[in-house]
């Protein structure tokens, strides 16, 4: 199956008798499972654009499952994770979902419950990749502003008229009105209501990352 | 005797000069007139008569003196002989540890019986509280039937209970044995052959713990007073070793106990660990397990895929079983069972214990052991129970420290020909100087839920294995304990 489309799970444990069984499960589910014994040697491998997600041990030698999460995160790359621990800690499932995990099983774990976590998780990572482009493309159309229109950008999704718009930055209604349909059209918006969730969605991963 | 020997010597010599000076003339004159027959009296006659019988007597008797005096120095001889065996045995007691009592006090018998030439001998420990004797040593002379192991109590009462009061039993022959009471003894001995006996109580502080016996199967013998006061002697020395090797073998139960009560403690730390170790297979087999229903409801059985499935079912299983088998020996509570041990195998095993346990608190744990290590003699519950104390106490060191730096190095090497060395390096926080020695006192402890009894046990055990345990401060940081086992005389 050369560029399947079967959603892809990574499976990351150190034990080798869990890779396979886990691996034999998922491919039972009809996705394609690719082990990896240790962190290292998935952070080695190039990041996947298809449709995917990670199942993660917690506890392994060597790098842990929440420093994986970690790095995943630094490095901007967006896979969702369903871990599965020996036991059940509470601060490190706190962490782990907190830090954007699907679920947090305990093992042994059930097929059904394991199965619809990584379904969901896969599906997670569908929209929130999807996301990351929309609010990568709203940056990308933001970075085409100048200054002056930048300015103008911000004060209009504050809700301001055009002429206090004027008064505030010191120049005539008729200026901020030319300035405002540049942003408008550079934006792609169709109306003053479309452009704050653009504001909005653009300016909710600049406080987050 | 010798009195009335002395007398009657005298009496003879009295006759003798009597004969000589008061009857002097008529002698002397007989003498002088030997030549003139018809002049003989009948003096002179009776005189050498009386003369002769005296004589003969005095010889008769210094015969008999001197035959007496032989008897005598024989005895004596025989007597000094069996006091410096009866020493001998008094110092080599006073020395014996309790692992050597049993070939001993075999030892003692034999000589003591060959020595008194009796055909049995043997040593009953009557075990407190409940009604039974055990025949524990014994020795049998050559040519003569086996002596039965255990004689109930029940076949000679009436003796077992003159023993147990604290009595003495002698009889030179079974018609000794009082009539109607001792009717079921004098039964059982007939039927045995024996034919006389002696057999003194052996009692520590006024309890009768034993009794010891010697018997003669065959020939009937006459047991002297002066024979049985040294065989209490012997009995007493006998009781004194046995009571003292009671009160070792207790001493070891309770080492046991608290060794026990240490692994069990040291379990309960490992708990996490262990659940991680039996998660692993049981999380295969059922995701396994699972995803063989899954093959086979699609219909797309794949028989070569559930084979290999079923493969490592198997395994997995076999695998969560020996976790629990391996918990179970090191658990066990019982008897100390001396075995030739390779430390490098024990050791890693016990690493292997505790890798899960390491994992979770992010500490590397090296292997350094030496290679073509001598073996070693000892228990293999207990001494993994001391590796496994050292362990936790080198992973618990390091709860304060930096994650990089957290590392545990057990080496094992040889510090002389005759002994083995087993090392736990930690680089945790380490031990004040002055506590270096503390710590291996009971009920120290630094750990909040620790009961501060690990080193301590630890330390009895690996004292108990002949070895010492210590601990030095590392020049770079944390702590290294160390014992040391000697090594097994016996090879591998």
């Amino acid at each position: 199956m050369i560029a399947s489309a079967a959603p892809r799970v990574f499976l990351v444990d150190d034990d080798a008798a869990v890779r396979r069984s886990l691996a034999r499960l998922v491919k039972t589910a009809g996705y394609e499972a690719e082990p990896f014994a240790s962190v290292r040697d998935f952070l080695a491998r190039a990041p996947y654009d298809g449709p995917c997600c990670l199942v993660l041990d917690v506890r392994m030698p060597g790098l842990t499952g929440l420093d994986l999460q970690e790095a995943l995160r630094v490095a901007g790359q967006r896979v969702s994770i369903v871990f599965i621990t020996g036991h059940r800690d509470v601060p490190v499932s706190v962490k782990a979902m907190k830090g954007g995990a699907v679920d947090f099983l305990t093992k042994p774990v059930d097929a059904e419950t394991l199965l619809g976590a990584i379904r969901q998780a896969v599906a997670r990572t569908l929209t929130d990749r999807r996301r990351q482009a929309r609010v990568t493309g709203i940056r990308d159309r933001i970075a085409t502003l100048t200054p002056r229109e930048a300015e103008v950008f911000a004060l209009v999704v504050t809700g301001m008229l055009n002429k206090q718009i004027g008064s505030e930055l010191g120049i005539a209604e008729k200026t901020v009105k030319v300035h405002r349909a540049r942003v408008m059209e550079k934006m792609q918006a169709g109306s003053v209501a479309e452009l704050v969730r653009l504001a909005d969605e653009g300016s909710v991963i600049t406080a987050g990352s | 005797m010798s009195s009335s020997l002395l007398s009657l010597r005298r009496a003879c010599l009295a006759l003798f000069a009597l004969l000589w000076v008061v009857p002097a003339p008529p002698v002397r004159a007989a003498a002088h007139e030997l030549g003139r027959p018809g002049d003989a009296g009948v003096w002179p006659a009776v005189a050498g008569a009386v003369l002769i019988v005296a004589l003969a007597l005095l010889g008769i008797q210094l015969a008999r003196e001197r035959a007496g005096r032989r008897r005598a120095e024989r005895s004596l001889g025989e007597r000094l002989r069996f006091e410096t065996l009866l020493s001998e045995q008094v110092a080599t007691f006073s020395r014996v540890s309790g692992a050597d009592v049993d070939r001993a006090i075999q030892r003692a018998l034999r000589r003591i019986a060959d020595f008194l030439s009796v055909d049995w001998g043997n040593l009953t420990e009557y075990s407190d509280g409940s009604q039974t004797a055990r025949v524990t040593h014994w020795w049998v002379a050559e040519g003569v039937g086996p002596q039965p192991s255990a004689i109930g109590f029940e076949e000679i009462p009436w003796v077992v209970t003159r023993l147990r009061r604290g009595e003495l039993v002698r009889f030179s022959s079974i018609d000794e044995l009082p009539g109607t009471e001792a009717a079921v003894d004098r039964h059982t001995y007939r039927r045995l052959g024996v034919k006389s006996q002696v057999a003194v109580p052996l009692t520590v502080e006024g309890e009768v713990v034993g009794a010891l016996a010697f018997s003669t199967v065959g020939t009937e013998r006459v047991w002297r007073d002066e024979f049985v006061q040294r065989l209490h002697l012997l009995g007493d020395v006998f009781a004194n070793t046995l009571s003292r090797r009671r009160s070792e073998m207790e001493g070891q139960r309770l080492l046991q106990d608290l060794a026990h009560v240490g692994r069990v403690s040291t379990m309960g730390e490992l708990t996490a660990s262990l659940a991680h170790e039996l998660n692993q297979p049981l999380t295969a087999i059922l995701s396994n397990a699972q995803a063989a229903q899954r093959i086979l409801h699609s219909g797309g059985a794949d028989l070569v895929e559930i084979r290999e499935i079923l493969g490592d079912i198997v395994e997995d299983d076999k695998r969560a079983g020996d976790v629990i088998h391996r918990l179970r020996g090191f658990l066990r509570k019982g008897q100390l069972e001396f075995s030739t041990l390779d430390m490098g195998e024990l050791v890693s095993q016990v690493a292997r214990l505790v890798s899960s346990d390491a994992i979770i608190r992010n500490v590397v744990i090296r292997l350094d052991l030496a290679i073509g290590l001598p073996p070693v003699r000892g228990d293999r519950v207990q001494l993994q129970q001391v590796v496994l104390n050292l362990l936790m106490n080198g992973l618990d060191a390091m709860r304060e420290c930096d994650a990089g730096e957290r590392a545990l190095v057990l080496r094992t090497f040889m510090a002389s020909p005759a002994s083995v060395v087993v090392a736990v390096a930690d680089s945790g926080v380490g031990i004040k100087e002055a506590d270096l020695e503390q710590v291996f006192h009971a009920f120290y402890t630094t750990k909040p839920n620790g009961l501060g009894m690990g080193l301590a046990i630890a330390r009895s055990i690996v004292e108990a294995h002949g070895g010492r345990l210590d601990a030095r401060s590392n020049p770079e940081g944390g702590t290294t304990f160390s014992f040391t086992l000697p090594t097994s005389k016996e090879g591998a």
